[in-house]
């Protein structure tokens, strides 16, 4: 009974921290991006602005729900809960964190499932999120809406290849799915690189990292990649028609997303909760190491995002297929004969 | 028909990487330089004597009005902005305002009242700020519009300036 109730708080507390953090995100891009502008950004609502996502999301709340005329009205609201929906769900199998406490002999972990394919699981879901994109395209009746959520498509199709391999390689080194595991594994100490840098993946796969971490990317529609958006071209792309919480909806997706895959590149190849040196590292100082690796990759997101210009589709296209595949074939090849010798 | 030659790249620059890095370098280096944004409010304006606000009349040192209502103002004012009403009084001057309003919703802040008047009185102040709830309240009388000659004095000299420069031009 117990364990049932930790598990319901774990899950209150991990869904409730996500979303929180989509919020802090969308603050902390205006004020990145104000910063890198040598502007300022919204420092008005609360002390430094802390509450402007607050105000941003009773402002959404308060606008008109519009659906355009034409519309496929059920897919156009399906669309943004898919979304979103599918951003919040890849994060259950994220390790955060070590052992919390133990109840009647059952370990209680930092996570809401320990499921034993949890890195196909995050694939799986993450996959999903698409279909918001699509569909929201597809179901708005205008054609930038079309274009944006087709070139969403195609870019999902070929990046998520290229991320898959990317993954592949850690776990066939790791000979697991479960991340809690690759993780563990990533902090034995005879996994150590060299004998004495921490046995992260980053250290073992440096390809696979950089190509994973431009993979992510690729995957959240961030930019130099954000075909599905596209602001100049396409106006709004596949959002372009949504208006009110639905639009809200989607950039919540689009955020967790960004926190998902930041967790995914923390856990795969920077050891996710543990730290270096300190195998028996307490539940709160693991977590902490965790969430600053996150945090580093979430400021590499914005950092990106306002220092590089939009690519070309088929620069896009090109980069994709025969540029990242390649490698990612490669490198796996060369894993496969390491792991195999 | 123009030819342009474009930069041949070098195997770093196409393997785009480096250039990422080197670019997010510069970026990250602005994050840590001050702000070009100003916070208006609690910030206020850097004006100087040039600065060409909004006209106020010059008050002397004994609390006396320069103005002498002769009403070359109200006839320069391109906006019809200026009222001005005349009085006899017993100072030197003879004549003082008895009513001189300055309507804001016309004012154009273009500064030919303070060219026009013959006694320095008129002159236009570093005061920018101006909003009110209500079209009256931005009709201002003789009591909002008289300054202190000290407030003014920067301005008085730099006008003073422009004008020596003209009359020790000219040839005539």
């Amino acid at each position: 009974m117990t364990v049932l109730l930790a598990t319901i708080l774990k899950v209150v507390v991990i869904f409730g921290a996500l979303i929180s953090a989509a919020g802090i995100s969308t603050l902390a891009e205006r004020r990145v991006s104000a910063w890198i502008q040598h502007r300022i950004g919204p420092n008005r609502v609360g002390p430094f602005g802390v509450l402007q996502p607050l105000a941003d999301g009773i402002k959404f709340i308060f606008k008109e729900e519009f659906v355009p005329e034409g519309a496929n009205r059920w897919l156009f609201i399906l669309a943004p809960a898919l979304s979103a929906a599918a951003a919040l769900m890849s994060v259950a199998v994220i390790p955060f964190g070590g052992l919390i406490t133990e109840i009647d002999g059952t370990p209680i972990l930092m996570s809401i499932a320990d499921l034993d394919i949890g890195a196909l699981w995050v694939v799986a879901i993450g996959g999903l999120g698409i279909y918001g994109v699509i569909l929201g395209g597809w179901a708005s009746n205008s054609k930038y809406s079309l274009f944006g959520g087709l070139r969403a498509t195609a870019q999902m199709i070929s990046y998520e290849l290229s991320m898959i391999l990317c993954i592949l390689a850690v776990v066939a080194m790791s000979d697991t799915l479960n991340l809690r595991e690759i993780v563990n594994l990533q902090d034995s100490a005879d996994s150590r690189c060299f004998g004495f840098l921490p046995g992260w993946n980053i250290f073992y796969q440096p390809l696979a990292f950089v190509l994973f971490v431009i993979c992510t990317f690729a995957e959240t529609n961030r930019h130099p990649f954000d075909f599905a958006e596209c602001e100049s071209e396409l106006v709004g792309g596949f959002h372009t028609e949504y208006s009110s919480m639905k639009f809200a909806l989607f950039f919540i997706g689009e955020y967790c997303a960004m926190i998902v895959m930041s967790c995914m590149t923390v856990t795969l190849f920077l050891g996710g909760f543990s730290v270096p040196y300190w195998s028996e590292a307490p539940f709160l100082i693991g977590l902490a190491s965790f969430l600053l690796k996150v945090t580093f990759f979430m400021f590499l997101f914005l950092w990106v995002r306002w220092s590089l210009p939009r690519f070309r589709y088929d620069q896009l296209m090109n980069l994709g297929w025969k540029v990242f595949l390649p490698l990612a074939l490669v490198n796996i090849l060369l894993t496969g004969l390491a792991v195999s010798l | 028909m123009v030819i342009i030659k474009r930069k041949q790249l070098t195997w770093m620059e196409k393997a785009y990487l480096p250039e990422v890095i080197r670019g997010l370098r510069i970026t990250l280096g602005k994050m840590f330089q001050k702000p070009s944004t100003r916070q208006y409010p609690e910030d206020p304006l850097i004006t100087t004597e040039v600065t060409r606000g909004q006209p106020r009349l010059v008050v002397n040192e004994d609390s006396t009005i320069r103005c002498v209502s002769c009403g070359l103002c109200e006839i320069a004012c391109p906006a019809y902005a200026i009222t001005i009403d005349g009085q006899e009084t017993d100072r030197m001057i003879e004549r003082e305002p008895e009513k001189f309003e300055i309507d804001f919703l016309r004012c154009i802040l273009c500064g030919f009242c303070e060219e026009a008047c013959p006694k320095e009185a008129i002159m236009m102040s570093d005061e920018l700020e101006l909003a009110d709830t209500s079209r009256q309240g931005l009709i201002y009388g003789l009591d909002k519009l008289k300054r202190p000659v000290s407030a003014l004095k920067k301005r008085i000299a730099y006008i003073n300036k422009i004008n020596d420069r003209w009359r020790t031009s000219s040839s005539t």
